[in-house]
């Protein structure tokens, strides 16, 4: 574990369910997270890599073991203090539903800092705004928008707070290939251009192939990792891993 | 954070439509319970027949006792049902006080004249002209007995003049008497006829005593203040009382004085009701709009929310919805309370001299009501919107399904202990007063307990209807399906829907379950060949006893009396040969002493005053005297006769007007010479069977549906609301379901079986609820557990349950169904 990673898990565990019916998501995980780099986490379904970007990001509390974000130890948190360490310094992008319908781009964006009480930077905003492309759709509600563009937007509102580490959840998922290479790359940018940390679960070989490591989970346990993937490679390792046999 | 609130409210309209109109509604009928309270708080009558008279001296219209409580004397008064009347003796007293110019006596007794309303047409004697005061148009005063003064207004509309003949009929006699004089002046309210003091004082039947003295101070209007202090010294330890400005209307106007002390308790009962309905039927809305809002309270969670401003948001939606509605509400609440006072007073329980009072209190305390009942529902909503993961945000993935709180089924478990409870206090409640506003706390408990653990109870109904519904292959199979999946929602429609059922049910077969034991027992008791009524006179029931054929007649005259400050309704029989007209099921003694000093009890009456044959009762008669009568009987058959019954001329004597509600003959006369026999008495006729008894269950009944329908309304309405509401959120998937290639008609088919599952539910439910209210109430009042529920009415209130539910689905999925179903689907946020 390096002195740079943005996130550090100690053999952390998670199991749902009690006695008998109790299912391990995740198995004595111990991983560090690098700064300023572009990691994906895949595995076929049941691996527990969506417990495992829960537990990573304090969206979730693990059974057993630890969670650092930076200098700060996420399991003795409580749910208020997690939100607040999440709004400040974690930035998420889902694979749906990530937009509040209500509220225009700009509002959507700007939302983490208006229910933190903080002044929008509207020089950082607007450069934002720009690097997302969404420049002339601001005053737009997300039901006026296709689906990549709202993903962009979402993106947009993960890196408002300048966080240590945006997370998605198969921020790719629902959108078709051409739309997905556009968020992808938009992903990729941000930690080229701006430094960002990325995690990304996600179960698609090329999605993953934009990262510049691939770690893989089988059975809640870190399976192997991949530096400098390619769609080839990270296909091929998923298909050894058993469950890319569709 | 306000403009994220405000934001949210203009984008979710529809979402909040619903809370809108439930708040709307219970403001306003909170405001309209509210300017009924207020009238019978603060209302005042403006005195007619004694406006001219500076002060007033009466009889003590109530009963007086001091209650010692923990060292403390607390003192009591209740209202008189009749009139107080005076001893003359009081006004000679009155004349030698100091500062006074002189002192007027008035008695006051029924003389119904052609063209005026009967109830307001009053005699008089001339010599109180001056109370209001009277003068001459035309005429001089009347001074032997057959000569009258009528009022302009009746002079008016009788087409009198000086020297026409006018029919008089008051209980005493019926004649006609020589019009001698017309006065300038008219009342709003009543008609004055004016008799020689003589006649008056034959006519008012009380010999020695006044209805009222009016007392003229020396010094004119100015020194009315100091005479009263010096009349009040004068007729202290006497039952006179003293009474000046508006206080005088409230003397002249008994009835509308008692119409008023009743408004207190109706205007508090209903705005309770309505209040405790508002909040069920609220929160009811509130938690429906905050679980369609699940995935975006999920999602601002996870982006940076803390629970505490997810409630925080949620709280101010309620407050900003409330006080919108709250307003509107209080605006058309005054319009809602002049409807109710226009039904009550064709109903007879208001009377027109008392004038609804409409100040701003009423107005807050509805908008006061809607941000309570908000603020209330978004508390417990908000509880629950705070446990919602932020995970849940994450995916596209079904929300995670429906946990119960253990807070909540705490909170279920406790309402169906105080259910058991209350229901318990009700079976041993045995007075009016008590139980009916217990009977209406004890339904809406059970029913708040449904609705709290609503959601185990469609757990449950899905399980058992399931199989019923598999039955039919496509509909009923997905509607089983979605009963099982989604049993919170199926919960929160269950609620309003049995509230409904529960409170129809309670409010209608209350006043049957009563009404048909009175009735059943009034029918069963009146041995009578014919029943003549009403409002007959003495002179027309002595002309019966001389018809041919007749054996028996029996005049029978109701009042109140109190025992302590409890009241008693209580029935004057002539006792001469009662048995072969009334069978009051005697259990105990006999009714042959009936006389002036005894008296015949009910079973109820007698438990309640530990009283049995031998012992004397101490009362106090409708008009204040005391009475103490030996008891001589108990019977059985109080509810249909009244608890308590005395003889008919003892009553007479005590009550405003004397004539015989209903006259009871036995003989092998017919109808024919009976109507003969009462020619000269227009009024009285003889009646049939079916009109007695419905009279008999009509008494009282009408203003308990006009109030309590208003409630039974507002259910509806937060039926229709709940189920549209619930319904337009299903858009999505009733488009997937035609995706993939469900028909139209089966998709509605499907909502049809839902919905009617549901209905069968809260059927069973707001039955249940219904029987055990009324069966505890059957006990308590009547002594047995037989609630009495017609079956026309109750499938009346099933039917027009399933009809309101099923066209408040279907409708809502019309308007869903219309779009195309691949837009809606395609569509993502």
């Amino acid at each position: 574990m390096g002195m740079d990673d943005v996130v550090a898990m100690d053999a952390v565990s998670k199991v749902y369910g009690k006695g008998r019916s109790a299912v391990a998501a995740l198995r004595e995980v111990t991983i560090g997270l690098p700064r300023g780099r572009f990691t994906a986490v895949m595995g076929p379904s049941g691996s527990g890599k969506s417990t495992f970007l829960h537990c990573a990001a304090g969206l979730d509390t693990p059974t057993s073991g630890s969670v650092r974000l930076g200098d700060t130890e996420l399991s003795r948190l409580n749910e208020t203090r997690l939100t607040e360490l999440r709004r400040r310094r974690v930035g998420f992008v889902f694979q749906a539903f990530n937009l509040v319908p209500s509220l225009t781009v700009e509002q959507n964006i700007t939302l983490p800092l208006r229910l933190s009480r903080t002044r929008v930077d509207r020089a950082r905003l607007r450069e934002i705004v720009e690097r997302v492309g969404l420049a002339e759709r601001i005053g737009h509600r997300p039901a006026q928008l296709s689906g990549g563009q709202q993903q962009r937007v979402a993106i947009a509102r993960a890196l408002v707070t300048r966080p240590e580490v945006v997370f998605g959840d198969e921020p790719t998922g629902a959108l078709d290939t051409m739309t997905a290479r556009e968020v992808l790359s938009l992903l990729r940018e941000t930690v080229d251009g701006m430094g960002q940390t990325v995690v990304m679960v996600t179960h698609d070989p090329v999605a993953a192939s934009y990262a510049d490591t691939v770690l893989f989970l089988a059975d809640g346990r870190i399976a192997d990792a991949m530096d400098a993937p390619t769609s080839e490679k990270v296909a091929a390792r998923m298909t050894r891993l058993g469950a890319w046999n569709r | 954070m306000i403009g994220l609130v405000l934001s949210t409210l203009r984008h979710r309209k529809a979402g909040f439509a619903g809370a809108f109109l439930a708040l709307f509604c219970a403001a306003a009928l909170v405001c309209a319970c509210g300017i009924l309270l207020d009238t019978g708080l603060r209302g005042t009558i403006a005195p007619e027949r004694y406006a001219g008279a500076p002060v007033l001296v009466t009889g003590d219209q109530y009963v007086h006792q001091d209650k010692i409580k923990k060292h403390k004397v607390k003192h009591k008064a209740k209202a008189l049902a009749e009139r107080a009347w005076l001893p003359v003796a009081t006004a000679d007293r009155l004349r030698g006080v100091p500062g006074v110019r002189s002192v007027v006596t008035e008695v006051t007794f029924p003389a119904e004249v052609p063209g005026a309303t009967p109830g307001s047409s009053w005699g008089h004697g001339w010599e109180s002209a001056a109370l209001t005061p009277f003068t001459f148009a035309a005429g001089r005063a009347p001074s032997a007995a057959g000569e009258v003064v009528v009022d302009a207004a009746t002079a008016r509309t009788a087409h009198l003049r000086v020297g026409s003949r006018l029919p008089v009929s008051s209980p005493i006699a019926t004649g006609a008497y020589r019009v001698v004089g017309v006065t300038r002046e008219a009342l709003p309210h009543q008609a004055a006829v004016f008799f020689s003091t003589g006649e008056a004082r034959r006519l008012a039947g009380r010999p020695g005593a006044v209805s009222a003295i009016g007392v003229f101070p020396a010094a004119g209007e100015s020194g009315t203040s100091t005479v009263a202090k010096s009349v009040t010294a004068a007729v202290r330890g006497t039952t006179a009382t003293v009474h000046t400005g508006g206080d005088r209307g409230r003397t002249e106007f008994w009835d509308a004085e008692k119409a008023r002390i009743k408004l207190i308790s109706m205007g508090g009962a209903l705005g309770g009701t309505a209040l405790l309905v508002a909040i069920l039927v609220v929160a009811g809305t509130f938690a429906l709009s905050i679980q369609q809002r699940q995935r975006e309270i999920a999602l601002l969670r996870a982006v940076a929310a803390t629970p505490r401003q997810i409630r925080r948001m949620i709280g101010r939606e309620a407050l900003i919805v409330s006080v919108g509605a709250g307003a509107l509400g209080a605006a058309v609440g005054p319009l809602l309370g002049l409807w109710l006072r226009d039904r009550f007073r064709a109903l007879g329980a208001l009377p027109p001299t008392l004038n609804l009072v409409i100040s701003p209190f009423p107005l807050f305390a509805a908008v006061l009501a809607a941000v309570v009942a908000a603020w209330a529902a978004a508390r417990l909503s908000a509880r629950r919107s705070a446990r919602i993961r932020p995970v849940e945000a994450l995916g596209e993935a079904a929300l995670s399904g429906p946990r119960t709180g253990a807070a909540r089924i705490l909170a279920g478990l406790a309402c169906l202990a105080g259910g058991v409870v209350l229901t318990l206090v009700l079976s041993s409640l045995n007075t009016e007063a008590a139980s009916s506003p217990v009977t209406m706390l004890t339904a809406i408990v059970w029913t708040v307990a449904v609705a709290l653990l609503a959601p185990i109870v469609a757990r449950t109904a899905a399980a058992l209807w399931g199989t019923l519904l598999r039955l039919s292959p496509v509909g009923g199979h997905l509607a089983a399906a979605n009963l099982r999946t989604r049993s919170r929602i199926v919960g929160s429609v269950i609620a309003p829907l049995t509230l409904m059922v529960g409170l129809t049910g309670t409010i209608l077969f209350a006043q049957t379950t009563m009404g048909h034991a009175a009735t059943a027992q009034a029918d069963a008791g009146t041995v009578a060949d014919h029943v003549l009524g009403p409002k007959v006179p003495a002179a027309a029931a002595a002309a019966l006893r001389h018809t041919d054929g007749v054996t028996t007649v029996t005049e029978v005259l109701h009042s109140t009396v109190r025992v302590g400050l409890a009241n008693y309704g209580v029935q004057g029989v002539t006792p001469a040969g009662l048995s072969r007209t009334m069978n009051l099921d005697v259990r105990s003694g006999s009714l042959n002493g009936l006389d002036a000093g005894t008296i015949a009890v009910s079973g109820t009456a007698a438990d309640r005053l530990g009283v049995h044959v031998g012992d004397t009762i101490r009362m106090t008669l409708g008009d204040g005297t005391p009475f103490a009568p030996r008891v001589i009987a108990v019977y059985g058959r109080g509810l249909g006769f009244g608890d308590l019954t005395v003889a008919h001329d003892l009553l007479a004597a005590h009550v405003d007007d004397p004539r015989a509600d209903t006259v009871l003959v036995a003989g092998p006369a017919g109808a024919d010479a009976l109507r003969s026999a009462v020619r000269h008495y227009p009024a009285v006729t003889v009646l049939d069977q079916a009109t007695l008894s419905k009279d008999r269950a009509a008494a009282g009944a009408e203003v308990n549906y006009v109030a309590m329908g208003l409630i039974i309304a507002f259910t509806a309405i937060a039926v229709v609301n709940t189920l549209a509401m619930a319904t337009a959120d299903r858009a999505r998937e009733l488009a997937l379901l035609r995706l993939v290639g469900t028909t139209r008609r089966q998709v509605m088919r499907m909502l049809r079986w839902e919905t009617l599952a549901v209905v069968a539910t809260a059927v069973v439910l707001g039955t249940a609820v219904t029987l055990i209210t009324l069966t505890a109430l059957a006990t308590g009042m009547i002594g047995s557990a037989a609630p009495y529920v017609p079956p026309v009415p109750y499938l009346a209130v099933i039917g027009g349950a399933a009809a309101l539910a099923v066209l408040a689905t279907v409708l809502p999925a019309r308007l869903a169904l219309a779009t195309r179903p691949a837009d809606l689907i395609g569509s993502r946020a």
